[in-house]
């Protein structure tokens, strides 16, 4: 057996280009079915997992799946924004704890999370560095950001411009690292959370800027009065916020009306959320409350309708495979006939013959099994960032 | 008023006696919530009601007016911590738009009366550049010298902690009773008080007195004056200015004035007594009595 596994051996290394061809096709085929459900049950697992826990979202009336793809892994699509109201509407029902949810800004490639404290006890995350943000101006970055930027507490991280050619637009925030969250294998290990004020400063609702009353430069000031001043546009305006400039920082306008793109909601009870989500139904014509689960597992539906089909065709396409492969074979002994007889004419019995072929075959699998087993356990190394980037983001 | 309530009054208590009688609840079993207010009135409130089921704090010192408080990051930090934070509302602390707090935990006492705040129109309104146009305008919110509003704000933080500790409602109703009938008997008395000044002219000495002048329809203008800061000859003339248009022979003041200033006062004819709003920890008495002692002085008023 040995003699054979040699003379198989001698023969794949020597037909390198046809070994390496007939590997890839097998291995590749044995990959995909693999790989597809590898690949579906961690989407299936990332998906599901957030959902569960986030008992009710509200947000603007539209697509629900975007509500619950922003809300629960800040993917890019933005649902229509919703008002403060909102969160007064449920605070006074006594029927769920409202967490709000501002998602649109950016710190390079990682969104920006407007909430309040409360989002960590919901989430039970841990910060292992430091503490929460306590005032605005304030970060706590996820483990992911604070790894990959290299960042402390203490450290500070800069919001980044909506769309590079608003240059009339509002300042980048410079934002104080204050806390680093345990890593949690969400996408919350990729996210810079603020409180909801803060982003409200980055969008310009809030600005905090010199006392207009002790301007000196008279360039500063185009008119004044006892109860009125009106300054020109050069006067400064801070791009940080610090214990030096607090004070300066106010917001404008009705607070009851500063956006939000969700709200969790936190029940009670069951029957506080069947109540909750009764009114909602029947009184508001511009929100609305999902159950994140249910919208993921509609989405999961249709994946899996794709994965039958895709399933399909991987067979069909195996199939096909095996086919070409017995046909390279095949095609392979009927040029080898000579090479056969001479085997036989040495002496050696048919048996010896099937077993060559036999060896040859194994060497192949072996090569193949062995490359499909290593794709997928780089597969699986990476299943977490692949699904977030294909599915989610 | 007062007459209509007492029944009512009669048979919450008894009612809440017999829940007490068959429902016991022992001390033991219940751990003291952790609350935060933003003043004292509020403070006392939630202390009266919760009694030994609650450990109320007021952050800061007691020497700085609590609505113009700047918390650090630390303070905060142990705010987030609370079970519930109990705020006076009417923008009452400037420093709650700067900070980040559970939102869930905050419980404004005086929602309940929105829509009774009073504007003020005294802010600085100011525009940057050719951007839109606002205001610093704000609202009135010492709303607790409208004992009225009081019993209002007390209502709301028995209601919070009732909802917070179900089990103790009996217990924070027989201690609610007790203050909802204080709060309201300063109610009748400062309203009667209203009744007799039928419109006399009063000074305050601070912007603080907007819900008072309202509710016991005070004739009361104010300067903007510190009792411990001896006011400027601008501030001497815009007295003098005010007081031909309003031949006020009062001003009430915040705290105990210099007695330089009450000379001088004393010189133009207008006498000073103190109506303190008790907005932080006093070093002497409680909300109450100190609220006792204002009306009291407010009476000497009538009396001369």
């Amino acid at each position: 057996m040995i003699d054979s596994l040699y003379l198989a051996w001698r023969y794949v290394v020597y037909n390198r280009v046809k070994t390496i061809t007939l590997v890839l096709c097998i291995s590749l085929v044995s990959f995909l079915p693999f790989a597809l459900k590898i690949l579906l049950k961690e989407s299936e697992h990332q998906l599901l997992s957030r959902a569960t826990t986030t008992p009710l979202l509200v947000g603007a009336k539209g697509n629900s799946l975007d509500l619950v793809m922003n809300s629960l892994y800040f993917s890019k699509e933005k649902p229509d924004f919703i008002s403060m109201k909102a969160i007064e509407k449920i605070m006074d029902s006594y029927l769920a704890m409202p967490i709000p949810l501002y998602t649109r800004f950016h710190a390079r490639e990682y969104p920006i999370v407007g909430t309040t404290v409360d989002y960590f006890q919901f989430r039970q995350h841990v910060i292992t560095e430091g503490r929460a943000f306590a005032m605005i101006g304030e970060s706590v970055v996820g483990a992911d950001v604070a790894t990959r930027l290299n960042l402390t507490v203490g450290d500070s991280i800069l919001s980044s411009p909506e769309n590079l050619f608003d240059l009339a637009g509002v300042y980048p925030l410079k934002m104080t690292v204050t806390g680093i969250l345990q890593k949690t294998n969400s996408v919350d290990d990729k996210a810079v959370f603020v409180d909801l004020k803060t982003t409200w400063v980055i969008q310009g609702l809030g600005h905090g800027h010199q006392d207009v009353k002790t301007l000196k430069d008279p360039a500063d000031v185009l008119s004044s009065s006892e109860n009125s001043v009106t300054t020109s546009a050069k006067i400064k305006q801070y791009t940080e916020i610090n214990l030096d400039n607090l004070e300066s920082f106010h917001f404008h306008g009705d607070s009851s009306i500063y956006p939000l793109t969700a709200i969790i909601a936190v029940p009670q009870d069951e029957k506080s959320a069947t109540i909750l989500r009764g009114r909602y139904l029947s009184e508001q014509k511009n929100q609305q409350i999902v159950r994140p689960k249910q919208v993921i597992e509609d989405l999961l539906g249709n994946i899996f309708q794709i994965k039958e089909f895709i399933d399909a065709v991987v067979l069909i396409v195996a199939i096909a495979m095996v086919l070409a492969i017995f046909l390279v074979f095949s095609l392979s002994f009927r040029l080898r006939q000579k090479e056969i007889s001479t085997i036989l004419h040495l002496g050696c019995s048919r048996s010896t013959v099937i077993q060559l072929i036999g060896a040859e075959i194994l060497i192949i699998t072996i090569f193949s099994g062995a490359l499909c087993l290593s794709a997928l356990l780089v597969l699986q190394h990476f299943q977490g960032e692949i699904v977030h980037k294909l599915f989610i983001s | 008023m007062k007459q209509s309530k007492i029944p009512f009054m009669q048979k919450i208590m008894v009612f809440s006696g017999l829940l007490l009688a068959f429902n016991p609840v022992q001390a033991e079993e219940v751990t003291p919530l952790n609350v935060y207010t933003v003043n004292y009135p509020v403070k006392f409130f939630a202390e009266s009601i919760a009694g030994q089921y609650a450990k109320v704090t007021l952050p800061m010192a007691a020497d700085i007016d609590p609505a113009f408080w700047s918390p650090k990051a630390d303070d905060i930090a142990r705010l987030q911590t609370a079970d519930m934070i109990l705020l006076n509302g009417a923008n009452y602390a400037k420093w709650l738009p700067k900070v980040s707090l559970p939102l869930f935990k905050l419980v404004n006492t005086s929602s309940e009366f929105r829509e009774a705040y009073i504007s003020l129109n005294e802010g600085v309104t100011h525009n940057h550049g050719t951007g839109g146009k606002h205001s610093h305008t704000g609202t009135a919110f010492t709303t607790w010298l409208d004992l009225s509003l009081a019993e209002k704000q007390a209502k709301s933080i028995f209601k919070a902690l009732s909802r917070k500790q179900p089990k103790l409602n009996a217990k924070f109703v027989q201690n609610f009773i007790p203050l909802q009938e204080a709060l309201l008997g300063l109610d009748a008395e400062l309203s009667e008080i209203g009744k007799v000044l039928n419109g006399k002219a009063l000074l305050g000495s601070h912007p603080v007195y907007q819900y008072m002048r309202k509710r016991y329809q005070l004739n009361l203008e104010s300067v903007h004056w510190e009792p411990e800061e001896a006011p400027t000859e601008e501030q001497w003339g815009q007295l003098k200015e005010l007081i031909a248009k309003h031949p006020a022979k009062w001003m009430l003041w915040e705290g105990v004035p210099a007695m330089e200033t009450v000379s001088k006062l004393e010189e133009l004819g207008i006498k000073s007594i103190v109506f303190t709003p008790i907005a932080n920890l006093p070093e002497v008495g409680d909300f109450l009595s100190i609220m006792h002692k204002n009306v009291a002085r407010l009476k000497t008023i009538i009396e001369e």
